[in-house]
């Protein structure tokens, strides 16, 4: 440093020379140097400072150096020569070790030297391999560089131009020459990214064992270098070759961190098994590969990974690090496979909750949350691995909920051993009125408070005789004067003095942290009564925050829970008020005033978002077991049992019809849109609500008789005839599903059911033609032993069968290939089906198929399905069929995709024939019919398009 | 400053003085010698063998030629032979053998005047393909010559007849990363710098930096080239991204101002190319690191990518002595250990600490 001093004049590029002029004396000072900011003009004082020109001042010069330091440490003028560094600039084991270093190297060199002139003395030194001369004498003209040209003539003075050189200018070569240029500009930055062109391998096989090593230091060292530069890609390439020459420990690990910054985490993988395979245990490796693991998703052997270095090296904090980062991911990870059953369970405490309003007996029977509460307690351990945080998810079951501090029932449900206490010590006694007038505080406390329950109802019994009093009796956990401060808040309360109350209660919160005891049922009860004056004061938002903090230091406490769904209410959030009246229920179902809310509000709701209200929900918190107890173990008399009872009833059945016309809206705009699948399962959740209520079992009839559960459909249509025996849609859906389960006999007999009822239902007419021609036609088949090709139902159908009967030889169009037309089997069909085929002839298709049961048609087609067939079929059915009976065109068309194989068939179609089939969905849906809507035909069309 | 002992440090570890000038001094691959060529007095070269021994540089092996040697290298040869490839006064190429110095392997008369620098790649498994050396003379040219070709070198970039002949004053093999891409670069007096694309045998760039170019150097030869520095007379070096060349632009760079007299020498760490010395006119040595920017291209306004230049920091900076220094040479074998010669007739061996940590 004092050489420096000294030499400064040496300064290697100091504004010395020509700034001196330029600084005024005034500013060699240290206040103005201590104020400068301009690094610039800091340069030039510290260089005239330096010069010596206005006096050598040392330790302004120090002063100025260690300020222009602060303000740019990096400054040139800070840049001093320093002498070569001796054995004295080193500790003595520094120093030892740097020459200790070179005397080892040396020695190795010399003999690595040795070594490498007897191989090349033994091994020929004719390299085979290298390119031929480059050529000879070949010559690039050079020309000075255009810049230093402009250089030279940047000096010169232009002169300015003559007029006449204006008629020299021509236009048109400027314009090319304009354009010239912006093409010359065209080719594109050249980028000189070459790694694909590096050679990933180098033929090291002619080089000695000492060049090998060598050369693959040295690529691993460009490796290193490109990875520095964060050129993976080139990087794993330099690795790459060092491997090609010599595969060692460091450039497989070098090339997995590569290739882990690129994320090609299999090759990482490869490189670090490699690395442990030659190395086992190593460290580095090891650590790679947990990073891919954790990024492939394999925690597990992750972590198995990062202990087995954290057993090597306990303290390595990269692996400390990310075993933890990992062990939170996998915690989230399980839950997540247990989420489903997590979500059931809360279903089924909804479910629960619904029913216990519809039986009376369910308040006191089994607590309904009781099976779920394992998994209930499960789930708060995985919540927040779910949601990632752990103090978010603590917080949100705790803030659910309130108490509202006027609501008598909260008041006779009081803590389970307080209560008792203080039933069977007549000493104590308090009569349930007094008890309701005492502010809300203090019994809360009691019921919250884990302080023996002997003490505590004498205290309160105390406060409550001489209420005006005794406003020291201590509560809880609280010191004097904040029990105090509370009684006080309580008593403003009661009067309703409700600022006053919240000024007392907000100095016993104060004075309670201030005082940093530890009892947090205080502090909530004290947040809770704090809460009700807000809510009181009209401060919602206030009331809530308090109430949180309440629920945060005592989860699932009641009055807080209640108080927040009044404020949420009161703010019009909805949602949430839902959910909190929702918790309050989970714990004590018998708070009527949340039993009344929550009606309120689901009736908000449905008007506002309509039967999809429940979507929106946020989730309602799984209350724990615990929390819920205390309510059951004390019997309330009995006509407040029986009084809640009732009116739990009637509140279950007002619910339960909301939710029931809900659903079953939801279900009917299902079928509209076609989509039965859905529609059934909001018609079950239904008739889960209200089992006798026929038009739902109707309605689900019809359901499955789309989705072609015909066994279902009739069970429905059993159920809802037992409710309303001359329903006729029950009678006519019971006859379709007797039809689909090839019932015939009872098909008709329903039907004709239906025609006594009502004789204008057309459809029931139509159908049941149709069905006694398939009555006939089954009993023919039974009455036949074997049904052979011709069966002589001729006088069914009319015309439709006209055409078929006739000979079948004779019908077929006059060709030599004979084609059957009446096929009874499998092979038959096939062979029909193939001649018409090759003839082209898709009227005897059309025939082939007209004579089929759509039934069977799987079944016969089964063997032979290919694209071909089926879009022959399908020309057959669009260009002679459609016309003369849609009906059994969809039939067919709604049979047929049950074949086996038929969507891999599908698959196959080629385009022509995908517009064949496009066109008979076409045709088929502008017809009109009574058999099928053109939604069902959609439905069709989406199974084969 | 702070704390002087975390950066790196450099000790003169051996210092050797000599009765003759000293013009150019290189470490002999894979071993503990190195060979310093100069002229006597008397006018006549000399090649000189020194090994490193107990913290001495003892002489083993002196060779007197009739022309003085201006430079020399290692680049083209195998590194069992380890051929040395000389310029001289004369501009004459010769290459020799360190066990028989007496006669060389290969005589060329390549320049007219005095070869100024000269540079070798193909071999000690450095660059892929043919072994190669250039030579860059005050004649103004710069040839590539193939040891296994006689009396004609393979490649000639001459000035165009008629214009003045530039001082070619330094040379430098760059982008030799496969068999066929090979780059030269030139710096000449006028502070030209040009840079030859051999595969096309055309000239790729140019620029000019003001002052002479007294060295240029690629911070790697045998890889796509990455970055070029180049010093100037005037005490500037600039560095230059080669990674991204616009068609206008050029190469992005970044030049810092160091020493107050001529950068004579710039030399990259073998075993990191982003630390680099730079040797002065007033004896004087620097140590640099460079920066990558955090993007190494953009886009400029016509969409057309440009490159971005790093800075650069000092990492150290000593005075050996009051008289320029004209060589530096880096061991390729043993990291931090450098060697440098001057105009006061000394050879020095330095040690850099702590380059691994930097």
């Amino acid at each position: 440093m004092s050489s420096g001093t000294e030499t400064g004049s040496d300064v290697l590029q100091g504004p010395t020379s020509d700034s001196c002029g330029t600084v005024p004396v005034e500013h060699l000072d240290y206040d103005y140097i201590e104020k400068c900011k301009d690094v610039k003009y800091m340069e030039r004082i510290l260089g005239v400072l330096r010069s010596g020109k206005e006096g050598i001042y040392p330790h302004l010069i120090t002063f100025c150096e260690s300020h222009l330091e602060k303000l740019n440490p990096r400054s040139r003028s800070l840049r001093k020569v320093n002498p070569v560094a001796t054995a004295s600039s080193f500790s003595t084991d520094e120093w030892s070790q740097i020459i200790d270093e070179l005397k080892t190297w040396e020695e190795e060199t010399k003999k690595t030297e040795t070594l490498m002139k007897q191989e090349s003395m033994l091994g020929d030194t004719v390299k085979i391999k290298i390119p031929p001369v480059r050529g000879s004498n070949r010559c690039v003209q050079l020309r000075e560089s255009s810049a230093s040209k402009e250089r030279q003539n940047s000096s010169k003075h232009t002169l300015p131009r003559d007029y006449r050189e204006w008629d020299k200018y021509d236009v048109d070569k400027e314009c090319d020459r304009i354009d010239g240029n912006v093409l010359k500009n065209d080719p594109p930055a050249v980028l000189n990214t070459g790694h694909p062109k590096i050679k990933t391998e180098v033929d090291s096989s002619l080089l000695s064992q000492q060049e090998k090593l060598l050369l693959a230091n040295r690529e691993k060292d460009k490796g290193n270098e490109a990875f520095r530069a964060q050129d993976y890609e080139e990087a794993v390439a330099y690795y790459s070759r060092s491997l090609s020459v010599s595969p060692t420990v460091s450039a497989y690990n070098n090339r997995a961190q590569a290739e882990i910054n690129l994320k090609h985490w299999h090759n990482a993988m490869r490189d670090c098994q490699q690395v442990l395979e030659l190395q086992p245990g190593n460290k580095k490796a090891l650590l790679r590969r947990a990073t891919v693991y954790n990024h492939m998703g394999n925690f597990q052997m992750a972590s198995e990974d990062l202990r087995m270095v954290l057993r090597e090296e306990p303290h390595n904090t990269a692996a400390t690090q990310l075993l933890s980062e990992i062990e939170k991911k996998m915690s989230e990870c399980q839950p997540e496979q247990e989420r489903k059953a997590k979500k059931v369970l809360i279903q089924e405490v909804e479910e629960e909750d619904s029913n216990s309003f519809k039986e009376k007996r369910a308040q006191r029977t089994a607590c309904p949350v009781q099976p779920s509460q394992p998994v209930g307690g499960e789930e708060s351990s995985a919540a927040p691995a779910e949601r990632g945080d752990m103090g978010n998810t603590q917080k949100k079951p705790h803030t659910r909920g309130d108490g509202g501090p006027h609501s008598e029932s909260s008041n006779s449900h009081q803590h389970g051993h307080w209560k008792s206490k203080v039933g069977s010590s007549d000493k104590y006694k308090v009569p349930q009125e007094s008890k309701e007038k005492v502010a809300n505080g203090s019994n809360q406390r009691a019921s919250a408070a884990s302080v023996p329950a002997d003490q505590n109802s004498k205290s309160t019994g105390g406060g409550r005789t001489e209420e005006t009093v005794n406003l020291d009796a201590p509560c809880g956990a609280l010191p004097p004067h904040l029990s105090r401060l509370k009684n006080e808040g309580n008593l403003l309360f009661k009067n309703g003095q409700f600022a006053d109350a919240l000024e007392k209660y907000s100095q016993a919160i104060q004075g309670y942290t201030d005082s940093g005891i530890d009892s947090p049922e205080d502090l909530c009860i004290l947040y809770s009564n704090r809460a009700a004056c807000y809510l009181k004061d009209g401060n919602s938002q206030d009331c809530i925050q308090d109430c949180t903090r309440a629920l945060e230091l005592q989860p699932f406490s009641l009055k807080p829970l209640l108080r927040r769904a009044m404020a949420y209410e009161s703010l019009e959030r909805y949602r949430k008020a839902y959910v909190d009246y929702k918790t309050v229920l989970q714990i004590d179902i018998s708070v009527q005033a949340a039993h009344d809310s929550v009606n309120r509000i689901t009736r908000l709701l449905i008007e506002q978002d309509g039967p999809e209200w429940r979507e929106n929900l946020p989730e309602i918190p799984l209350v724990p077991l615990s929390a819920q107890q205390h309510r059951r173990e004390e019997p309330p008399s009995a006509e407040a049992l029986q009084a809640r009872k009732e009116k739990a009833a009637r509140d279950a059945e007002r619910r339960a019809e909301i939710l029931f016309s809900a659903l079953k809206q939801e279900g009917n705009d299902f079928v509209k849109k076609g989509q039965y699948q859905e529609a059934l399962g909001k018609y079950t959740e239904c008739l889960k609500l209200k089992p006798k209520e026929c038009a739902v079992y109707t309605n689900r009839a019809l359901c499955y008789l789309k989705l072609e559960m015909f066994t279902e459909a009739k069970e429905d249509s059993d159920a809802a005839l037992n409710l309303e025996p001359t329903n006729k849609k029950a009678f006519y859906r019971r006859a379709l599903a007797n039809k689909g389960l090839k019932d015939y006999l009872a098909c008709s007999s329903d039907l004709q059911e239906v025609l006594q009822l009502d004789p204008n239902v057309q459809e029931a007419e139509k159908e049941l033609e149709e069905v006694t021609v398939l009555l006939r036609q089954s009993l023919a088949n039974d009455s036949q032993a074997k049904p052979r090709r011709t069966v002589p139902i001729t006088e069914v159908d009319d015309d439709k069968d006209l055409t078929a009967v006739p000979n079948p030889e004779t019908t077929c169009t006059g060709e030599d290939i004979t084609i059957n037309l009446k096929p009874t089997s499998a092979y038959d069909f096939g062979q029909s089906l193939n001649a018409a085929r090759c003839s082209g002839n898709t009227a005897a298709c059309a025939e082939l198929l007209a004579s089929t049961s759509p039934e069977l048609l799987p079944e016969y087609l089964s063997t032979q399905l290919d694209s071909a067939t089926i879009s022959f079929v399908m020309q057959a059915l669009d260009s002679h069929l459609l016309e003369k009976n849609p009906n059994l065109v969809y039939q067919h068309l709604s049979h047929l995709h049950t074949t086996d194989r038929f969507p891999v068939v599908l698959m196959l179609l080629e385009k022509d024939e995908r517009r064949h089939m496009t066109q008979l969905f076409e045709h088929l849906s502008a017809v009109e019919s009574a058999e099928f809507t053109t939604n069902d035909v959609q439905n069709l069309a989406n199974k084969y398009i | 400053m702070s704390s002087p002992l975390s950066k790196p440090q450099i000790i003169a570890h051996i210092q050797k003085s000599l009765n003759y000038t000293v013009f150019d001094s290189k470490w002999i691959p894979c071993s503990a010698k190195f060979v310093c060529l100069g002229n006597f007095p008397r006018g006549s070269g000399v090649i000189q063998i020194y090994e490193v021994q107990h913290g001495e540089a003892q002489l083993v092996t002196e060779v007197e030629k009739p022309k003085s040697l201006k430079c020399g290298t290692f680049g083209a040869t195998t590194l069992q032979q380890r051929h040395i490839a000389t310029g001289d006064f004369d501009g004459n190429l010769n290459i020799w053998s360190l066990e028989a110095p007496e006669a060389p392997l290969y005589a060329v008369k390549a320049h007219r005047e005095i070869v100024n620098s000269i540079d070798g790649v193909g071999g000690l498994g450095i660059g892929d393909g043919a072994p190669e050396i250039v030579t860059g003379s005050r004649d103004g040219t710069v040839k590539v010559w193939d040891p296994r070709q006689k009396d004609l070198p393979v490649a000639n970039m001459e000035p165009v007849e008629g214009e003045t002949k530039r001082d070619c004053w330094t040379v430098a093999f760059g982008h030799a990363f496969n068999d066929q891409d090979r780059c030269v670069c030139a710096g000449y007096d006028n502070g030209d710098v040009k840079l030859f694309d051999l595969r096309n045998m055309s000239l790729r760039w140019e620029t000019n930096i003001k002052n002479g170019v007294c060295s240029v150097e690629f911070d790697r030869k045998d890889i796509d080239m990455n970055k070029l520095v180049a010093t100037s007379l005037e005490g500037k070096f600039h560095v230059f991204d080669m990674r991204t060349q616009h068609p206008s632009k050029g190469f992005a760079s970044v030049s810092e101002k160091a020493h107050k007299s001529t950068i004579w020498q710039v030399r990259h760490l073998p075993q990191n190319r982003d630390i680099f010395m730079t040797a002065g006119g007033a004896g004087n040595l620097h140590l640099w690191k460079y920066e990558y920017p955090a993007k190494r291209s953009k886009k400029d306004s016509d969409g057309v990518d440009v490159g971005v230049a790093g800075s650069v920091s000092l990492l150290q900076n000593v005075t050996l002595s009051s008289q320029p220094i004209a060589s530096l040479d880096w061991s390729p074998d043993k990291q931090g250990l450098c060697l440098c010669s001057g105009f006061d007739q000394s050879v020095r061996v330095l040690i850099v600490t702590k380059l691994n940590v930097v």
